[in-house]
């Protein structure tokens, strides 16, 4: 039965075997990308980016610009595209019309069918999904800095990624995740966006999800799983580590907290924009091609600085609910209140002059000096597996990202040789 | 910031909140977050600017005065040292040590 994702159209991976690969890529020029557009053609090439076929020509990233929509309709609020330099089009004859090999790591990795070789509005494009124009947002950075042209043109893998330990299981791509979940028995799931190692805010985040997402379900059976998707993308210095993100959500499943009845961790490749209120439909839709049912969204979900409101993600997914086919959450903040003796919503307690708020700086803090902090901040096994993360995966033991890091950890996948 | 109130954070867990009990100097800690407690000691501006210098501190001149992001071994060797001393007074002797 074909299963269907974003837009109504059908998840089809788009991945060559291996004998028609070799063939198909003889002669063409080979043009090496970096670690961006590698894991994007990974999302285009597994559904993640559902109904994509490949990067977007120059009608599709107007049309998305200009209305939040492809050229059919469907809801779609971020350009995906690759960008070249005019010297690489002229050295690697880049045309409309051929077909060339994208490399990394030296290997063949996709074939792109190019279709439009284009400039853009940088300014236009930054104000519309970012609602800024500021080279210090880091999505309008990223956009400004991008090479001179955008080619477009379908994506076809040419090889499948062989992912690293420890992230070999999480690789859960979008036909898999639900098989998965159909296994599993789940009639609903939430999903959960991470970048962090979870302390008990967050876990109880994901508990006020389930329960949210539970609602009039009978209870005879598990039938509602937290799906936990982290981010693998860009890091950044003083960002967690990848390891100790993936292996610390996991752990709440671990040590019992959650179980494999309402528990799955999982990744999705993918640099964030922080385009705020824009990349939190853009994360649904990665969700809907997932096959979750359910979405948890924050306050200032995918949000930097002080760009966005904090709920006005929430206010963009609500004039859009009915051109997508998940379920937003909509979660309120948890923290700890001595009176209560226990984690707690602000939207249940009131003890408003005594409660302690969770502080990523503060935990931060607490985790850098290594000194384990009481269950009801980040349960034990959490903290144990951090430290034992940092240790093995971190540079200078540390299971934050810094420079060392950058420059000697162990990719998150590899593409071998055909 | 005045000489000698450059703050330094140590975190205090249940196990260690006993051990500066027994020496009667757990009136110096204060509650951050769910029974974590913070103790904080002082070091001289010429400290500060040595933790800086030789250990990849960060002085957080623009807000708290605060060391920041000293190594972990330091940390936990001013925290013994405030144990073996029973005083607050322990960044000079830590940086001899050292």
């Amino acid at each position: 039965m074909a299963e269907i994702g974003h837009g109504g159209k059908e998840i089809k991976e788009r991945i060559m075997k291996p004998d028609e690969a070799k063939e198909k890529i003889k002669g063409l020029a080979q043009v090496p990308i970096n670690k961006q557009i590698a894991n994007e053609i990974i999302d285009i090439s597994y559904g993640w980016f559902t109904p994509l076929e490949g990067f977007m020509n120059k009608k599709q990233v107007d049309s998305v610009v200009k209305d939040m929509k492809l050229p059919d309709g469907t809801l779609w609020p971020i350009p995906i595209m690759l960008d070249l330099s005019d010297k690489e089009i002229a050295d690697y004859g880049v045309e409309n019309g051929k077909s060339v090999v994208l490399t990394y790591q030296g290997n063949p990795m996709a074939l792109l069918e190019v279709e439009d070789i284009f400039e853009v509005d940088r300014t236009e494009m930054c104000q519309s999904v970012f609602g800024t124009t500021e080279e210090k947002h880091p999505g309008c950075h990223r956009i400004y800095n991008c090479k001179d042209k955008f080619v477009g043109g379908k994506i076809t893998l040419l090889k499948e990624p062989t992912i690293n330990e420890p992230f070999g299981p999480y690789f859960l791509p979008p036909l898999k995740m639900r098989e998965v979940i159909k296994e599993r028995g789940w009639d609903r799931s939430v999903a959960h966006q991470t970048r962090n190692i979870p302390h008990t805010g967050h876990e109880w985040l994901m508990k006020g999800a389930f329960f949210q997402t539970h609602n009039d379900l009978p209870v005879e059976k598990p039938n509602v799983g937290v799906v936990v998707n982290a981010i693998i993308g860009e890091k950044r210095v003083k960002d967690y580590i990848d390891e100790a993100i993936i292996l610390c959500q996991n752990e709440l499943q671990n040590a019992g907290y959650f179980g494999p009845h309402n528990h799955l961790t999982s990744l999705t490749f993918w640099d964030m924009r922080y385009a705020g209120p824009k990349e939190a439909i853009f994360h649904a839709i990665l969700r809907v091609n997932l096959g979750i049912t359910h979405h948890m969204f924050g306050r200032d979900h995918a949000g930097v600085g002080d760009y966005y409101g904090g709920y006005e993600a929430h206010h963009l997914l609500e004039s859009v609910r009915d051109q997508l086919d998940i379920t937003p959450v909509y979660s309120m903040n948890w923290l700890y209140c001595p009176v209560c003796a226990e984690i707690t919503s602000e939207g249940l307690c009131n003890h408003k002059d005594q409660q302690q708020k969770f502080s990523g700086t503060l935990i931060r803090s607490i985790v850098t000096d290594g000194v384990k902090p009481p269950r009801l901040i980040i349960r034990p096994e959490v903290f144990d597996r951090a430290m034992e993360s940092a240790n093995k995966y971190g540079a200078q033991n540390s299971p934050f990202v810094n420079e060392e890091y950058l420059e000697t950890r162990t990719p998150v996948f590899d593409i071998e040789p055909l | 910031m005045t000489d000698g109130k450059n703050p330094i954070y140590i975190w205090v867990n249940e196990e260690r909140y006993e051990k500066l009990k027994e020496l009667g100097l757990d009136k110096h800690t204060e509650e951050r977050l769910a029974g974590m407690k913070v103790l904080t000691v002082y070091a001289t501006n010429e400290e500060a600017d040595r933790l800086v210098k030789e250990f990849g501190a960060k002085h957080d001149t623009s807000t708290t005065g605060s060391i920041e992001l000293l190594p972990p071994y330091l940390k936990d060797k001013i925290f013994d040292k405030v144990v073996e001393k029973k005083s607050l007074e322990v960044v000079s002797d830590v940086l001899k040590e050292v």
